[in-house]
């Protein structure tokens, strides 16, 4: 049963979203402010001010101005990143070479940090710039930190933010995939010659994976093979060349990146214009793109970026992050080819193809009579990131140890635990919540409810309270009892973002709470650390 | 307060006066009730990654047992082996093979020519594991996992090795060693920046009690994807409330690296009732294209230990059954099969077929089945004797996958429909 209250219906589409058969399926969308923590979460990271959620309480069409206006928040580029790092997996705990052979004296995390968001930053700036999305594929230059700049040999200005810079040793213009980050990622060894590679591209930027497609080798073709003929098989069987007939000529674009193991930084990380021809020895016909010859990288990149297949993955792939699920080409042609209308007619403008999504009645979604919740996301599960951002936004403490944030760094395996990816193991985020994500925000709820009572009960008169302003350390329930039940109830709004009603049984139960553990430990800090940890556990933190 | 005669997740569950178990996915508590009659069977999965020489399972020697065959190269110095119906490629660098056998090939099948459908890394292990390509398809542990017929606090636990938990992730319990144990035991938080005192062990429960009710209101009355979600939150909730409470119990706390190791840890967690099926990767370097020379040493370590590990079984009393052996069912395979012959490098490369070993609880012993010819191909066979067959049918891993589901009491049709199992690995099919 729903609860009428929290349901707002609503009979068209908003603003520029195109409105598709998905949306009409939408049955009630959520409240306007359940619409905007969503929003907010997913375009912020952070959850909105108790302001915000009240403007947006009195006039519910404030939602599209939010859009706007959040599709320009800087911390927008911190989702951007987010949505594509699980497409292109470079977020990693693999530093590839050794940092000391570029004089970096920094932790292992950090350096793998930085150099696993190279290519990422690079397509945050093409958004941030109101560039076209296109960019990402096409740009002459890259984007790096100090600690990028010194692993790749680059020039930098040495500020400690990221900036655009430029390789110098030649290579074309080729956005992401001139990134020394990207191949580093995906090696590719003498036998392989670069078909790894070459379906990465496919899968990261046309939602095709070769390895996907199932193999079936007739009885005829197997039993007229040998071995030793297997190599010419890929050039003259027909279920090989399936596949290879058009891999085999993306992949002979990339041998400027033909490293070598074992010859050391300098090597590798230097583009070898030289070895562009190196192809001849592996493959028998030159670069090219689906059958359209190219001089090499750079025009490969260039036809990708102008292939209506890559606009439409964009969209898959942005629909799919934006939704949790796997977006199907075929199964959700409608609502995919709607948005790619919009992303194609804007000049690719990353943001306006975020507005459609997220100002449609699908993206509000609050019931949808599919049973499976397949193609609607009712609800969705804030990420290990999320949760670090909002944590910091609301209580400014980050679970960390030696500067890394568990939540975020995958080098001690918290954020696999917690349902993330890690970039190689792990390259898909889970949604349900696990024993092991269950342990995590168990554990971090604990730690930053212990650091808030703590300041809080303990600070000085006239500092402002993070969470707990309503009470003093030597009050309790019998002595104040009114400041208890509205700090429990300002704790939920603060956290929760929804403000408890006047007989919520949490007002008595987080109480009672309070009562039992301070019957066990004496301490006021601990007992509202407790209730504090029990409200950042609460599933209405952690669905939205 | 808790009471002193409850468990702690019946505590919690009654504290937050809701006495139903939450469930995975779209398994529902009626469907478990149903299969509760029957004790589960335990299954551990062993896989080695990067595609396994299947040639060793599956051997090919002229009649004299150690002459060479037209199709198929054998590593120097191997003869065959044999024990009752089983053969093998038995060696000076592989003892422990010829050992195994002796010891357990009455409890052990074979399984041949399996079409993993691939020749490529990722995708083999994929098929090989869920039998199908769609990227929400939850492999096989992760089914029998979370169709159990009662609760485990780690349905499914993956010490290492591959993982594809499609839509029943719930089940799923990553690492079973390091970052885990210190959050199941708090030690975590005093290892911060900030170090973070823990709670009270009481204080915890009672805290794990109010979110579980938070959580039963949340959930009540959602339905599709939000239900699923809520129920999934109340699920974790009760399985890591009932690890905290077992975790010394379990020996959790002394952690497990080694093959050994973790598949005996793997043994004692299944005894407890912790968990349904384990996943561990058999260390080596199985993807030999540059040299096949370390195989049968590395064949020997992981018969050494799967020797050990079915001793240790054989002589442990069960929860479900007089002894572990006779309710832990063990798989063993890879996502890819090697060529038969050695290439330039005296290596192999990758190969549709592959073979497997199955062992254990319900299998039929001293069994193979599945068939290849002298050049490795995969022969077509009957599935009820598991021998060539021209009117049979060439199996892939998707067999397998209906095989072991079926072993495990879960009917495979919903999960590969139409894909029968190998009835000549399950006693008394």
């Amino acid at each position: 049963m729903r609860t009428p209250a929290l349901l707002l219906l609503v009979a068209c589409g908003g603003g520029d979203a195109p409105r598709t058969s998905v949306d009409a399926a939408v049955d009630a969308v959520l409240s306007p402010r359940a619409q905007l923590i969503r929003l907010s979460l997913d375009l912020r990271g952070v959850r909105p001010t108790e302001a915000e959620l009240t403007a947006v309480d009195a006039d519910p069409a404030a939602y599209d101005g939010y859009v706007d206006a959040w599709l320009r928040d800087p911390r927008f580029g911190d989702q951007v990143e987010d949505l594509y790092n699980p497409v292109l997996r470079t977020r990693t705990a693999n530093t590839y070479e050794d940092p000391a052979e570029a004089g970096i004296d920094a932790p292992s995390w950090e350096v793998a940090a930085s150099v696993g968001s190279e290519p990422l930053k690079l397509i945050r700036h093409v958004v941030e710039q109101d560039r076209p999305f296109t960019e990402i594929l096409t740009a002459d230059y890259t984007l790096a930190d100090p600690i990028v700049a010194a692993y790749w040999g680059l020039p930098h200005s040495g500020a400690s933010a990221w900036e655009v810079v430029r390789y110098t040793d030649g290579r074309p213009a080729a956005g992401v995939f001139a990134t020394n980050t990207l191949w580093h990622r995906y090696p590719s060894a003498g036998l392989n010659a670069n078909r790894h590679r070459a379906n990465q591209l496919s899968r990261m930027f046309l939602c095709d994976d070769y390895l996907s497609r199932p193999v079936t080798f007739t009885r005829e073709a197997l039993d007229g093979l040998t071995p030793e003929e297997a190599s010419d098989a890929i050039h003259t069987n027909a279920t090989c060349l399936s596949c290879h007939a058009s891999l085999d000529p993306i992949a002979a674009n990339f041998y400027g990146f033909w490293w070598e193991k074992g010859e050391g930084l300098a090597v590798n990380r230097s583009y070898a214009a030289d070895d562009e021809g190196r192809w001849s020895e592996y493959f028998p016909s030159p670069p090219a793109y689906y059958g359209a010859p190219v001089s090499g990288l750079g025009e490969l990149a260039a036809d990708l970026a102008a292939d209506p297949r890559f606009h439409r993955c964009t969209v898959q792939t942005v629909l799919g992050g934006l939704t949790q699920r796997d977006v199907d080409g075929e199964k959700d042609w409608e609502q995919v080819q709607a948005l790619t209308d919009v992303f194609t007619e804007s000049g690719f403008d990353f943001r306006a193809l975020v507005a459609a999504i997220v100002k449609g009645d699908a993206y509000k979604a609050a019931s949808f009579e599919d049973r499976t919740g397949e193609r609607i996301p009712v609800v969705k599960t804030i990420s290990p990131r999320q949760f670090s951002s909002y944590l910091v936004d609301k209580t400014g403490y980050a679970y960390t140890v030696d500067g890394a944030d568990l939540l975020r760094e995958p080098e001690l395996g918290l954020v696999v635990l917690a349902n993330g990816i890690d970039g190689e193991f792990i390259t898909e985020p889970g949604y349900e919540p696990t024993v092991s994500s269950a342990f995590v925000i168990e554990r971090v709820a604990q730690a930053a409810g212990y650091r808030v009572a703590t300041i809080d009960l303990n600070r000085a008169e006239g500092t402002p309270a993070i969470l707990l302003g309503d009470v003093a350390i030597s009050d309790t329930p019998d002595t104040n009892a009114a400041a208890f039940e509205a700090q429990i109830r300002n704790i939920h709004l603060a956290l929760v973002g929804v403000p408890l009603a006047a007989d919520a049984p949490e007002v008595a139960e987080r109480l009672e709470l309070w009562r039992q553990v301070f019957s066990i430990t004496s301490s006021p800090t601990s007992s509202w650390a407790a209730v504090l940890s029990a409200t950042l556990r609460d599933p209405a933190v952690l669905f939205y | 307060m808790p009471h002193p005669n409850l468990s702690r997740r019946q505590w919690i569950q009654r504290a937050a006066g809701c006495a139903a178990l939450g469930t995975f996915g779209s398994l529902g508590a009626a469907e478990r009730q149903a299969r509760a009659a029957a004790p589960d069977k335990k299954f551990l999965f062993f896989f080695a990654r990067g595609g396994w020489d299947a040639t060793p399972l599956d051997p090919k020697f002229a009649a004299d047992g150690f002459s060479a065959v037209g199709g198929t190269d054998m590593d120097a110095g191997t003869v065959l082996g044999q024990s009752g119906n089983l053969t093998w490629s038995s060696g000076a660098d592989r003892l422990a093979m010829d050992t195994y056998f002796a010891n357990w090939g009455s409890r052990t099948a074979l399984v041949r020519g399996v079409n993993v459908h691939s020749v490529a890394h990722d995708t083999g292990e994929f098929w090989a594991l869920t039998g199908g390509g769609e990227d929400s398809r939850p492999d096989w542990p992760t089914i029998l996992a979370a169709s159990g017929s009662t609760e485990y606090p780690m349905p499914h636990l993956v010490f290492s090795g591959p993982n594809y938990p499609g839509r029943l992730g719930a089940a799923v319990v990553r690492g079973g060693g390091g970052s885990l144990l210190d959050l199941i035991d708090g030690s975590l938080n005093g290892q911060l920046d900030e170090n973070a005192p823990s709670f009270d062990p009481t204080v915890d429960l009672l805290i794990d009690a109010h979110v579980r009710s938070q959580g039963v209101r949340y959930g009540a009355g959602r339905t599709g994807l939000a239900k699923i979600r809520t129920d999934a939150f109340l699920s974790s909730l009760d399985r890591a409330s009932e690890l905290e409470g077992r975790q010394f119990e379990a020996g959790l706390q002394d952690g497990a690296s080694g093959l050994l190791d973790q598949a005996l840890m793997a043994a004692e967690v299944m005894r407890l009732g912790l968990t349904r099926c384990a996943m561990i990767q058999i260390p080596g370097g199985w993807d030999t294209h540059g040299g096949n020379g370390a195989v049968g040493g590395q064949l020997d370590d992981f018969f050494s230990a799967l020797d050990q590990l079915m001793d240790q079984l054989a002589r442990t009393p069960g929860a479900n059954a007089e002894w572990l052996a006779d309710e832990i069912v063990i798989v063993a395979g890879s996502e890819l099969g090697r060529t038969p012959k050695f290439n330039g490098s005296m290596g192999r490369d990758h190969w549709t077929y592959t073979s497997m070993l199955i062992a254990g609880a319900g299998v039929q012993g001293d069994t193979v089945a599945g068939e290849t010819d002298d050049s490795f191909l995969a022969l077509p066979i009957d599935l009820g004797t598991g021998r060539a067959s021209g009117a049979g049918v060439l199996i892939g891993t998707e067999h397998v996958g209906a095989t072991v589901l079926t072993l495990g009491d879960v009917d495979p049709q919903p999960w590969i429909p139409g894909v029968p199992a190998i009835d000549a690995l399950i006693q008394g099919a």
